[in-house]
């Protein structure tokens, strides 16, 4: 039942691509190989989670997926693009056209309104003042914050400044979006919705979400969880057929 | 445009108040000497300044109104030669001696021998023309109010210049001098107070032009002229000019001002840019964000210049209005104190420097703003 779908899937690239990468870190004299000779796809339009203990090299290995951090040896690929190959202006101009990032710390700026941190990166992208605004609000919405979007970060709670962030990533209309233990931060029914603001994401905008979490909830939601320790896939599972649920909702 | 630099200095503005008091004490600091500078020294050139002559004729290489000497009188007719010239009057400096009716010991004075006459140029300014009346009488004087005490003389009393008695018959205001006392006097006066019998001419020459505007131009025509001995020419403003530098330079005071100039920029550049700095830091994770969803770094730097310029302009306007108000309690206290514009742009111009190296200084602190620092 799986053949047609793995097949469809083969000729469609993938959304983000690791290919015989490694990844090493000197602190003083001592050095350590986070990832050694290390591969992955990730497909398009899902919600893919990378789990394991601290240390496994799961934020590495998003850092170097999103164009943060540059690989010692492989070939990353990202909606097509050799991110190794493109210089920092241009690894910039990749993030602002395709991008989002949500943060463990929601990184609001004190000053501005909801509204106007998501409404800022938006100014960087060439939009009209309108279509930014009209984006912001949409966004906004999407996520449940447009009643509170006059408010600064000071009058949230942790919930409502998590989802603000994540507006601010998807107002961007992004392909891809790299969460970042979005949820440890927050109580269980903030975490949850977190989850489905997510999960929602990936299956409505068709967006390429890849998460890094080792809270045990999120692995629920996941299309695909990943399993990582040592800088190795430990175990590749999808919690469910993947091109059936985006495809039916 | 979402305004991030200028809605962080007003929601934090705790933060960036020290830089701004910083910027504005450096630019008040700098502007009140400047200012007490410009006033002190710009007494010097009083004698330029609170006449109404054009063109001064002196002995070439004068470097000062004070240290004039004399030129053949032949040359006053050589200037009125020129078609430019309406009007040319001498000027006669003597330094002397001056003994006063009470006991204030010897007291050098400058005596300034003017032409009584109501069209007169010399002081026409800083002189009202009854008292310049006044000084027609034989050996009459002028002193000024700041003076009376340190000459221990009254209006009417008596005392003695380079040993010849003079009688104060009036009292004049703002004719301050520097290292000694103004005294004006007739031109026949001045004569007869000169101890020197081979001064013969005057030691300058004033002249007033039909029109003012070519003063540079007429100096220029009349200098290099020896047929009647050495003198050389220069316009008014040019002549205020030479003698305020010298004063500056002479006495060491313009490189003082130099000197606070360069220690005001420097510390007011640390506690700004300290400022800047530790601001920068407290927000070095939303700008790390903002990079890792594609602003760029050059944009972040306009915000931590943008902030910088803030800082500057609003330290500069607290600095503005501190310092009129010092400046109006130091004229209401007889503290000389002037400004022009181009002093009062020179401190501008530190201010924004000082703001613009501090803003620079904390841009390169954004450089630890790298997103992968935020995925741990």
């Amino acid at each position: 039942m799986t053949h047609p779908a793995a097949a469809s899937q083969a000729t469609t690239p993938p959304a983000l691509q690791a290919i015989g990468i490694s990844k090493a870190f000197v602190s003083g004299k001592l050095r350590t190989q986070v990832l050694e000779n290390f591969s992955l796809r990730i497909e398009a339009g899902e919600l893919t989670l990378i789990s394991g203990p601290s240390g496994c090299g799961k934020s590495t290995l998003l850092a170097i997926l999103s164009g943060l951090q540059k690989v010692d040896s492989g070939r990353v690929l990202a909606l097509g693009s050799e991110l190794g190959q493109l210089d920092l202006r241009a690894l910039e101009r990749f993030r602002l056209q395709h991008t989002g990032f949500v943060f463990q710390g929601f990184n609001l700026f004190p000053a501005l309104s909801a509204f106007e941190q998501v409404e800022l990166p938006l100014n960087h992208m060439g939009l009209s003042r309108d279509e930014a605004r009209a984006r912001a609000r949409r966004s906004l919405e999407e996520v449940g914050m447009a009643p509170r979007m006059k408010l600064r970060p000071s009058e949230l709670s942790g919930g409502e400044k998590q989802r603000v962030a994540i507006a601010r990533a998807l107002a961007k209309e992004p392909e891809l979006l790299f969460a970042d233990e979005p949820t440890s931060a927050l109580d269980a029914a903030n975490g949850q919705m977190i989850i489905d603001i997510l999960h929602r994401i990936a299956h409505a905008h068709g967006t390429t979400v890849l998460c890094v979490s080792h809270d045990p909830r999120v692995v629920v939601h996941a299309d695909r969880v990943l399993a990582m320790e040592d800088g190795r896939i430990l175990s590749d599972r999808r919690t469910h057929a993947p091109t059936n649920d985006s495809k039916g909702t | 445009m979402v305004a991030l630099a200028r809605k962080t200095l007003i929601y934090e503005w705790r933060r960036f108040l020290p830089a701004m008091l910083a910027v504005g004490f450096a630019g008040l600091l700098q502007l009140l000497q400047l200012a007490l500078v410009l006033g002190i020294f710009g007494s010097t050139s009083v004698y330029i300044t609170g006449s109404s002559a054009d063109v001064w004729v002196g002995y070439p290489g004068t470097q000062n109104v004070g240290s004039g000497r004399t030129i053949d009188p032949d040359v006053e007719s050589r200037i009125l030669m020129d078609p430019a010239v309406q009007r040319v009057e001498p000027y006669i400096w003597v330094d002397g001696d001056w003994r006063g009716p009470h006991e204030t010991g010897g007291i050098s004075v400058f005596v300034s021998g003017i032409d009584p006459s109501p069209e007169g140029l010399m002081f026409s300014k800083a002189l009202l023309p009854s008292l310049r009346a006044r000084l027609a009488e034989p050996d009459a004087v002028v002193v000024d109010r700041s003076v009376l005490d340190q000459l221990g003389v009254n209006i009417g009393e008596t005392a003695t210049i380079n040993g010849h008695q003079v009688t104060v018959v009036g009292i004049s205001s703002g004719l301050r001098a520097l290292g000694g006392v103004n005294v004006l006097t007739s031109l026949s006066t001045a004569r007869e107070l000169d101890g020197d019998p081979t001064d013969i001419g005057p030691t300058y020459l004033v002249a007033k032009l039909r029109d003012p505007k070519q003063a540079d131009a007429v100096a220029a025509r009349l200098r290099g002229d020896t047929a009647f001995g050495p003198y050389t020419t220069w316009s008014a403003k040019d002549f205020a000019r030479i003698s305020v530098r010298y004063w500056m330079f002479d006495t060491g005071a313009g490189a003082g001002v130099l000197f606070l100039a360069g220690i005001v920029f420097l510390v007011g550049a640390v506690i700004t840019s300290q400022t800047l700095i530790a601001a920068v830091n407290g927000s070095m994770r939303e700008y790390a964000t903002l990079n890792a969803l594609g602003v760029g770094v050059g944009a972040l730097r306009r915000v931590v210049l943008e902030q910088a310029f803030w800082v500057g302009a609003l330290g500069l306007l607290g600095a503005g209005v501190l310092g009129v108000v010092l400046m109006l309690l130091a004229h209401s206290q007889d503290v000389p104190v002037v400004l022009n514009v181009p002093a009062a742009l020179a401190c501008i111009a530190l201010v924004m420097g000082l703001a613009a190296v501090s803003g620079l200084a904390a841009m390169r602190s954004l450089r630890r703003a790298d997103p992968a620092t935020l995925l741990r």
